[in-house]
């Protein structure tokens, strides 16, 4: 009888312990939906510093998608001028060159490099021989803000 | 069996084994050291073609009916996505596999069509690792595989022309080599 008894304290302290994870998790997960920002290009270029490290969700057609193992990608503002710069991170590997003239949606981290990061990467473009001629995308990819996307889903094919 | 023997049995071994992988990473090797220029890419053929619009055009009159006469005369009316301007004069026609740009200017119209290069972006895809999980694991094999074929290979043959003569003169210079670019390259 004693051995039943403890048998069904442990079995409730395992359900109560089980359930208050569950809790956590979902109090976690709403608490990381609320912190993703829906934001447009301009609203992140008017105030870098507010976004830098913040999980936000962006979208715009891709102009470009690197040929070099599609490790970046851009994407042009309702103005049709400003772009920006999309790098893979978590799952993603790469971007398809076939995402070029479709509108996604990317969530991810709004990243802003330091100035010697800055340095390092124009140092890097401007060494790259198909970086001599100079594109509509060439001032974001040399920028020093970027979205690290952790997911992305083509709104228009 | 002594190791001299065990040693040529696993150069040689190793060596069959290992044959195919070691095309794969040196052919897309040779490949992606390559892909440099906007000229040649592994892992694409881009194919172009160019017409030309009847009359010159302004970024302002550019509508849905002027984007539907040049998909006309580039044949590519059903493959359309969306179009922007990369600048004041030039327009650009996203396609399914692949882009239209039009010179505004001159009219000129070039349509490029873009669809995978065969063999080498198979090559590119495991090169890079595409595949992950069993992959990684099998190259990593290969990888200590081919370690082993190096150090079992500079002891394949004694004497004059072995790594005690010419055999080791010119290991040598394969590992100073390296280093030279590196001092030039990179440390000076």
């Amino acid at each position: 009888m004693q051995k039943l008894v403890l048998l069904a304290i442990l079995a409730f302290v395992a359900m109560s312990c089980n359930q208050t994870s569950e809790e956590n998790t979902a109090a976690k997960e709403s608490t990381e939906m609320e912190q993703i920002v829906s934001a447009t290009i301009q609203e992140l270029l008017a105030t870098p510093a507010e976004y830098d490290g913040k999980e936000v969700a962006v979208s715009g057609m891709v102009t470009h998608v690197c040929r070099h193992g599609g490790q970046k990608c851009f994407i042009v503002a309702e103005d049709g001028e400003t772009q920006i710069r999309i790098v893979p991170g978590g799952e993603i590997d790469e971007f398809k060159i076939d995402l070029e003239g479709s509108t996604v949606a990317f969530k991810g981290v709004f990243r802003v490099l330091s100035s010697a990061q800055t340095d390092e990467l124009v140092e890097d473009y401007e060494s790259k021989e198909h970086h001599a001629v100079e594109q509509s995308h060439s001032e974001a990819e040399k920028a020093d803000y970027f979205v690290e996307a952790v997911d992305f889903k083509e709104v228009t094919p | 069996m002594n190791w001299r023997k065990w040693n040529r049995w696993i150069h040689r071994e190793l060596g069959f084994l290992f044959f195919g992988m070691t095309i794969v990473y040196g052919i897309s090797g040779i490949a992606l050291n390559h892909h440099v220029t906007r000229d040649w890419d592994p892992g694409i053929i881009t194919r172009s073609t160019t017409s030309q619009y009847p009359k010159l055009l302004q970024k302002s009159e550019v509508d849905r009916s002027t984007i539907e006469s040049i998909l006309e005369i580039a044949g590519e009316t059903e493959n359309y996505k969306q179009y922007y301007f990369p600048s004041d004069d030039l327009l650009m026609i996203y396609l399914k596999g692949g882009h239209i740009t039009v010179d505004l200017t001159s009219g000129s119209i070039h349509t490029t069509k873009i669809r995978k290069r065969p063999f080498f972006s198979e090559l590119n895809y495991l090169h890079y690792n595409k595949p992950k999980q069993l992959w990684t694991w099998f190259s990593d094999l290969y990888a200590f595989g081919l370690v082993l074929i190096a150090i079992s290979g500079l002891f394949l043959i004694r004497g004059r022309k072995g790594i005690s003569g010419r055999g080791g003169i010119l290991t040598l210079i394969g590992i100073l080599l390296p280093l030279v670019f590196l001092v030039i390259y990179l440390w000076l």
